[in-house]
């Protein structure tokens, strides 16, 4: 259970240290193109399609981070009421269920990958649509990953009665 | 499978916590497989997240809004507004429903807000001698206030899902949201004069002071109110200008955040809250195509039509029906899901879109403190170790106000759309 969990947060750090990368390369960008456009009346061509894709890769990395410290939205209206040991064995069940949606997507977005390989567009000049749209099947996989992780940790918990993650 | 068992199970799963996206994400695929249609369609339209320019301003202002909350600017900013209104009867209470209108237009009521201010301003109401169950009543009240002005998120969120524009949305909002803060600062005055609360006495030193201190985030709403009200940016434009700016007044002159440690754990928390919004916008775009397709907002309409023949009731069922979803949901999923469904219904009834947002926004903000489930309710009985049941009783009264401002909001479309008209906005 350990090993699991440090895989879980070594993953989480690569994930970060991206999502950080790309966080301030929008700011700047976006930052510079705002300037260029108003000072200059110009503006850098590409900067635009950047753009909205770093939102997507951000979104995506966002995502998979929030899986693993249980930070996406959720109904608790309810199971805020649960005593502590059924809700862990409930979360379990959300977590499974997450976990099986996100690999269904997975897939999805792998037929998906492969058409637009196939079709051979473009998202600007020469640079093959399918590189920036591989964060989705690499988002689901990573989400599927950290779900199902989450699943096995809190099952673990439930049955160990060990403290709550 | 049978349909009404696989939505059965749907709902349970939802009501026990399962993530929202994933329930989204679960109805979408169901609905296009029993259609026989190639699952990758919703990754085609979950591709749409790439292709609005609008989206870029959602994770620049949130940065924006999570650097703000983690530096001591709330405090530069309750100590300016105190210098300010201080001097009034109630003065303080003041002071605490702009403050937090301030941060939750810059934050999007995600609970940042309770958690950031009211632990700061909750001990100074207490101190001046403010009643405490006003106090706790009107900090809780506070965090949901102020989404209708910009840069609000949930504004952007709904202009991107109704296909309006940002900016008429946010001239529309003005109004209105100066009516809700209007009506609350009245009777916090009243409460101040009827409690004898002590008055801080003006003096231009102590404002001239707190002004200094706060110089750098002095410009902010400038940037983006006059930014966007004025025409000079759009509403993407602002968020790029405000995050930067954010970034070198936090980091570069009160070094408030270090750059090495600070600046990494805000930026990766802060996008936390954009994965999970996009999560939800990502698999909900795919269910609304499926839903539109259906003619499921057509179908909805008429079993509505049957029931209902004037714009009137239509209103006043629409404002229970989002004060439940508010209290429910939170405000992101809330305006993702359900508004591809009321839109056309409300325009059949005559009900215009940019009205309609602000009528939509207004109910969550309420939803957000409505017993027994509001999410505020929680957040504050956390933050200041209170029962739920005092924090309920406290906020009563909040909520009738609000309720009082909401009716004129949704009655009088004026008030939303006459600044629209006047200014020209497009």
């Amino acid at each position: 259970m350990k090993l699991l969990q440090k895989f879980d947060t070594l993953l989480n750090k690569a994930e970060g240290g991206l999502l950080i990368l790309l966080l301030t390369v929008m700011i700047l960008l976006a930052f510079v193109q705002v300037v260029l456009r108003n000072a200059f009346s110009s503006g850098i061509l590409w900067a635009d399609i950047l753009l909205r894709h770093l939102v997507l890769w951000i979104g995506f990395l966002g995502a998979a981070l929030a899986a693993s410290s249980d930070r996406h939205i959720s109904i608790d209206a309810l199971t805020r009421f649960l005593p502590e040991r059924l809700k862990r064995g409930v979360n379990v069940l959300s977590y499974l269920f997450a976990a099986f949606i996100c690999f269904l997507f997975f897939r999805a977005a792998l037929t998906f990958i492969g058409n637009e390989m196939l079709d051979g567009s473009t998202v600007y000049a020469e640079i093959p649509s399918w590189y920036a749209e591989i964060i989705i099947p690499i988002g689901f996989g990573l989400l599927f990953i950290h779900f199902l992780i989450r699943a096995i940790l809190s099952g673990h918990d439930a049955l160990t009665r060990g403290e709550p993650r | 499978m049978n349909v009404w068992l696989f939505v059965f199970a749907i709902i349970v799963l939802a009501l026990l916590g399962a993530p929202l996206f994933s329930i989204i994400g679960a109805l979408a695929l169901y609905g296009f497989s029993s259609a026989d249609i190639d699952l990758s369609v919703v990754i085609i339209e979950l591709y749409r997240i790439a292709d609005s320019p609008p989206l870029i301003a959602i994770p620049l202002f949130t940065f924006a809004g999570y650097m703000l909350a983690e530096s001591q600017s709330p405090k530069r900013l309750v100590n300016l507004a105190q210098a300010m209104f201080g001097w009034m009867p109630g003065g303080l209470a003041i002071v605490v429903l702009i403050t937090c209108a301030f941060f939750t237009a810059f934050t999007g009521a995600s609970g940042v807000t309770i958690v950031a201010l009211g632990g700061l301003l909750y001990p100074i109401l207490i101190k001046e001698q403010y009643p405490e169950q006003f106090s706790l009543g009107l900090v809780t009240a506070s965090g949901s206030i102020g989404l209708l002005f910009p840069p609000s998120l949930p504004i952007i969120l709904y202009a991107l899902i109704a296909a309006v524009s940002i900016d008429q949305l946010f001239v529309a909002g003005f109004l209105p949201g100066v009516i809700l803060l209007g009506i609350l600062s009245v009777y916090s005055v009243q409460t101040g004069i009827k409690h004898h609360v002590p008055k801080i006495a003006f003096t231009l030193r102590n404002l001239g002071m707190a002004a200094k201190e706060a110089a750098w985030e002095l410009p902010l709403p400038f940037i983006v109110i006059g930014g966007i009200y004025g025409g000079a940016f759009t509403a993407t434009e602002a968020a790029a200008v405000t995050a930067f700016y954010v970034f070198i007044v936090e980091v570069l002159i009160y070094k408030d955040l270090k750059i090495r440690t600070d600046v990494p754990r805000v930026m990766q928390e802060s996008m936390l809250l954009v994965g999970a919004i996009m999560a939800i916008l990502g698999t909900a775009f795919g269910l609304t195509n499926y839903l539109i397709d259906q003619q499921v907002p057509q179908r909805l309409f008429e079993l509505v039509r049957e029931h209902i023949d004037s714009k009137i009731a239509f209103l006043l069922i629409l404002n229970g029906f989002l004060i439940i979803v508010g209290m429910m949901m939170d405000i992101f999923s809330a305006i993702i899901v359900v508004v591809p469904l009321i839109l056309p219904i409300a325009r059949e009834f005559g009900v215009d879109p940019v009205h309609l947002g602000i009528i939509f926004l207004t109910n969550l903000e309420i939803g957000y403190m409505t017993p027994p489930v509001g999410l505020n309710l929680f957040l504050s009985g956390l933050r200041f170790r209170k029962p739920i049941l005092t924090i309920t009783r406290a906020v009563l009264i909040f909520i009738v106000l609000e309720l009082l401002a909401l009716l004129l909001i949704t009655y009088i479309p004026g008030l939303s759309l006459w600044p629209v008209e006047v200014l020209g906005t497009r």
